[in-house]
């Protein structure tokens, strides 16, 4: 669970592995204050969006027992998930509106210096990336809620911190033709490559262990080649019994698979 | 002396205005005031009068590096050498002077390519954006230098240097104005792009130029196979720098020296090395508690840690670059702490780069601006509670 949410922190992070969410990511980081809202505000979406989603897609695309809809209409097999994308716009588009509503309410200052990019929230390819990713990936429920949860914490952090410099940067003496984008795209790209010393970093996997059951009995069929990860070889006369990890067959398949 | 002043003297009114070579004007100026005492006076507005401009501040810094580039030529040729002998094709090891004259031999040609590419790029943007040329420059090509390994192609090292002159440091506005160290800059271009030239086992001990006959692994690339370390890479080899690695990286002595060079002389700040030092130490120490496996590489323990690879020499002349790193007093320790623990972080948990140093410099570049952010306004904070407002 760690390990997912250091990983869509920084080593997937949404904006310097990923590149998602750059417009608003460039253009409300004039300001720390300013992009700390925005940020927070693609936090907060992600966070609840993504286990939404999760729930869903589960509950009434995916085809299957547990499906709803399916249930209701007495056909388990109804595979709705055509209306993955339409069901998930309209999910971060009313959580958007219901954060506009609340941002307006409470910060009148925040809600001005935000201006269109608060409802543009509702088509940031980040947060409608990482609900689709989400559902890729084949995450459970609380992996999709933490993988919501650190996902926009990690956009929180890459704007905040392109806010600092930004800032910083209005005193340098940028050449004319590099102010303003050219600048912020370049930065980004500089600081992206400071971010690639986390890629790379494995975290332990469980070790793949023999299963005591075969997976697949295998036909004396004309193998090609065999690249086996042996854990255990028995051999005989007329059989050989072997306990891998991983085969790859590679054979010209013959009639049926 | 005079001979040279005469000489500026005399072609100074071709490059002031109205002269025919008024567009290389501030090449003239960077040559004038290379060799002769600028007669500028500062005429407008409040300043401090101090003798230590940016001029004696870089060079200070060069002065510093001398030691490490000494030893790096002696350790090239000490390298070559030994990886001979242990080749079978010598005999013996031969003297000092062999070793200098074969360390030079590669060395040299290195920091001549930084200096020419890094100076025809700082002229060209001299000459069209009217600023002088800043002896900052010095400082970044002698660093571009010191942290590539001797066997680099001389191509590479021109490439990288245009890399962090030009994106790195020109497009922010010059000396002074860049949010990345531009010489880690480079040294990352180079890393990412030419991995095979610049890291794994091929490339420390140079033969020929390019051609890679012999190998010798680092300290840091057995240690991050999790083979044992043979009796070479002890840990007083490792301090005093006969161990393969960069040119200038691999004697914490030499880089010692340095430090203090640059500590008597103010230039660079003690709470960033304190820091660094610190939060490397802590976080090799706490992470070798938990290690089982004797040779692994969290188990080397802090003190080889420290004197492994760059951590010496990013700690005193990489982290500490005063453009780059904070600028508050807390936010320096802040700075130096997270680049320290991140450097051990990377070495030790990322094995797709064993030499993390320069990465977490790097990411700690970009978090300093906000880490200066925050502990100004609190700063503000506590004075407007403290004056009741």
């Amino acid at each position: 669970m760690l390990e997912l949410a250091l990983k869509a922190i920084f080593i997937e992070n949404m904006i310097f592995a990923l590149f998602l969410g750059m417009c608003s990511y460039l253009a409300v980081s004039k300001k720390v204050d300013t992009s700390v809202g925005m940020g927070c505000a693609v936090w907060f979406v992600t966070t609840v969006t993504c286990p939404a989603s999760w729930l869903v897609s589960n509950y009434f695309l995916k085809p299957g027992e547990q499906n709803l809809i399916g249930q209701l209409f007495n056909k388990p097999d109804l595979d709705l998930t055509f209306l993955t994308f339409v069901s998930y716009i309209a999910l971060i588009a009313a959580m958007v509106q219901f954060l506009e509503m609340f941002i307006e309410k409470i910060s009148a200052k925040l809600y001005g210096s935000l201006g269109v990019f608060l409802p543009l929230i509702a088509v940031n390819c980040a947060i409608l990336g990482g609900s689709l990713m989400m559902n890729d990936k084949g995450f459970t429920f609380p992996e999709a809620a933490m993988f919501g949860f650190s996902g926009g914490f990690g956009w929180l952090m890459a704007i905040v911190v392109f806010a600092a410099i930004r800032e910083k940067m209005q005193y340098s003496n940028v050449p004319k033709g590099m102010r303003g984008l050219g600048i912020a795209f370049l930065t980004c790209g500089l600081m992206a490559m400071a971010f690639m010393g986390f890629m790379g970093i494995k975290f332990p996997e469980k070790k793949a262990e023999a299963s005591e059951n075969p997976v697949a009995i295998v036909e004396a069929v004309e193998v090609e080649t065999v690249d086996v990860k042996a854990v255990e070889v028995k051999a005989t006369e007329d059989s050989v019994e072997v306990k891998a990890a991983e085969i790859k067959v590679d054979a010209p398949v013959q009639g049926d698979k | 002396m005079k001979f040279v002043e005469d000489q500026i003297h005399k072609v100074k009114p071709l490059f002031e205005k109205g002269g025919k070579l008024e567009k290389f004007y501030y090449l003239f100026e960077a040559g004038e005031s290379f060799h002769l005492v600028t007669d500028k006076r500062t005429d407008r507005g409040a300043h401090v009068r101090d003798s230590v401009d940016l001029k004696r501040m870089m060079i200070t810094v060069v002065l510093a590096m001398v030691p490490c580039i000494l030893f790096g030529i002696y350790n090239t040729g000490l390298q070559h050498y030994t990886a001979l002998l242990n080749d079978g094709q010598i005999e013996a090891l031969p003297g000092m002077v062999d070793m200098i004259v074969y360390g030079a031999i590669l060395v040299v040609p290195v920091i001549l390519t930084v200096y020419i590419t890094g100076g025809i790029v700082e002229g060209i943007f001299a000459c069209i954006r009217k600023h002088e040329i800043n002896e900052g420059f010095l400082v970044t090509g002698i660093l571009i230098a010191m942290v590539v390994p001797a066997s680099i192609p001389l191509w590479q090292v021109s490439l990288a240097t245009i890399f962090g002159v030009f994106i790195g440091k020109e497009c922010f506005g010059g000396t002074g104005m860049n949010i990345l160290n531009p010489a880690l800059t480079a040294r990352a271009f180079l890393f990412f792009n030419f991995p095979s030239q610049i890291s794994g086992d091929k490339v420390w001990v140079g033969f020929d130029r390019g051609q890679e006959v012999i190998s010798t692994a680092t300290p840091m690339g057995l240690a991050a196979k999790g083979d044992a370390l043979p009796e070479a890479y002890s840990t007083m080899n490792m301090f005093l720098g006969t161990i393969p690695g960069s040119i200038g990286e691999t004697s914490t002595l030499a880089c010692i020296i340095g430090g203090i060079i640059l500590l008597i002389a103010g230039v660079a700040s003690w709470r960033t090395m304190l820091g660094m030092l610190v939060g490397g130490f802590l976080f090799a120490w706490l992470i070798s508690l938990g290690s089982t496996n004797p040779n692994d590489i969290a188990a080397l323990g802090a003190v080889k840690h420290l004197c492994m690879g760059g951590f010496a020499f990013g700690l005193v002349f990489m982290a500490t670059d005063p453009v780059s790193s904070a600028n508050t007093d807390l936010g320096k320790w802040i700075y130096g702490f997270g680049a320290g623990a991140i450097s051990m972080l990377f070495r030790i948990i990322n094995p797709a780069y064993p030499e993390g140093v320069m990465l977490a410099i790097l990411l700690m570049n970009v978090f300093a601006p906000l880490i200066d952010h925050y502990v100004v306004k609190a700063s503000i904070k506590r004075r407007l509670n403290r004056a009741g407002v």
